[in-house]
């Protein structure tokens, strides 16, 4: 397949695919935009925000809503805990507890605390307790055994 | 995920419980073990070690379901000493009260004083093996967020 790449100076990234039949090449070249275009859209300050989940810092519910917590937004989700979770789909974000999906690659640092829980620290230094029923999944994750 | 279910979440704390009357009962024996032989006795009461172990069983279940588990705690704050106080005092009187050492005062002080003793050592065990573990957790999560980063990576490429 031929390509052409261009540096602009204004306005935003773009992908364009022209093909004129399907095959494994075109395949493959969809599925990663589509894996790159995997975007969240919620609400913040009363405007819709549009973000990509690597931004997430973690993910929790809270009176029945869902708030995804990124290093400069508190964006409340249109849908539930689960559904986040099913979308997300990469073993990176991980249930912590009952109601938080934490983004294991933006913990900073970890603390062993009674009771087999886990304090972790965050990269903006917030503090998120992995409770004990899902410590031992966690320590499996970062062993990279698949949980 | 599968999350435990009540009956595994149980044992768990049951398990817990069992170690720590272990661990409790075997220190007491020790003690006790000391007392008898400085009065020349080499002999212990099987009755008083049936004591002693099911004081410590209680005494578990009273440390994890009512004194907040003080002796794995994070930190001895003022409630964890409370909790260390309780069951000083609770050890204290059972011994007197079971005549484990002939209800001598200064040797019943003693006990007092060692069963704090024992608190202290236990929950700066707990506090190293935290210590350690944390160096594994971070050794680990470097690991994996290392891992990560590449296999982003590599699924870049072969993209």
């Amino acid at each position: 397949m031929r390509y052409t790449i261009h540096q602009i100076k204004d306005g935003e990234d773009e992908l364009i695919l022209n093909y004129r039949q399907l095959n494994t090449e075109v395949e493959a070249a969809l599925a990663f935009m589509e894996k790159n275009q995997k975007k969240l859209i919620g609400k913040s300050d009363g405007e819709t925000v549009v973000f990509s989940p690597d931004e997430i810092l973690y993910v929790e519910k809270v009176d029945d809503r869902t708030f995804a917590y990124t290093p400069d937004h508190i964006i409340q989700l249109d849908m539930s805990l689960y559904a986040v979770e099913l979308m997300l789909d990469d073993e990176k974000y991980f249930r912590c507890s009952k109601s938080m999906i934490v983004n294991v690659s933006k913990v900073a640092r970890l603390k062993s605390m009674a009771s087999n829980r886990i304090d972790a620290t965050l990269v903006n230094g917030e503090h998120i307790l992995i409770s004990r029923t899902y410590a031992s999944q966690f320590r499996k994750l970062l062993k990279g055994e698949r949980v | 995920m599968k999350k435990p279910n009540l009956w595994e979440r149980y044992l768990t704390k049951e398990i817990g419980i069992e170690f720590k009357a272990c661990l409790y009962f075997y220190a007491l024996l020790f003690f006790y073990c000391i007392y008898r032989l400085c009065v020349g006795l080499s002999v212990a009461e099987i009755l008083h070690m049936a004591e002693m172990i099911l004081l410590t069983y209680i005494m578990g279940y009273i440390q994890v379901y009512l004194l907040w588990n003080f002796d794995e705690s994070d930190h001895m704050g003022k409630k964890e000493i409370f909790g260390v106080f309780v069951c000083t005092v609770l050890y204290t009187a059972a011994s007197y009260a079971g005549n484990w050492f002939d209800r001598n005062r200064y040797v019943t002080i003693g006990f007092a004083a060692y069963v704090i003793f024992l608190y202290v050592c236990v929950y700066f065990v707990y506090k190293c093996r935290r210590i350690i573990d944390d160096k594994i957790l971070n050794y680990d999560l470097a690991l994996f967020q290392t891992r990560s980063a590449s296999e982003a990576h590599a699924d870049r490429k072969d993209r």
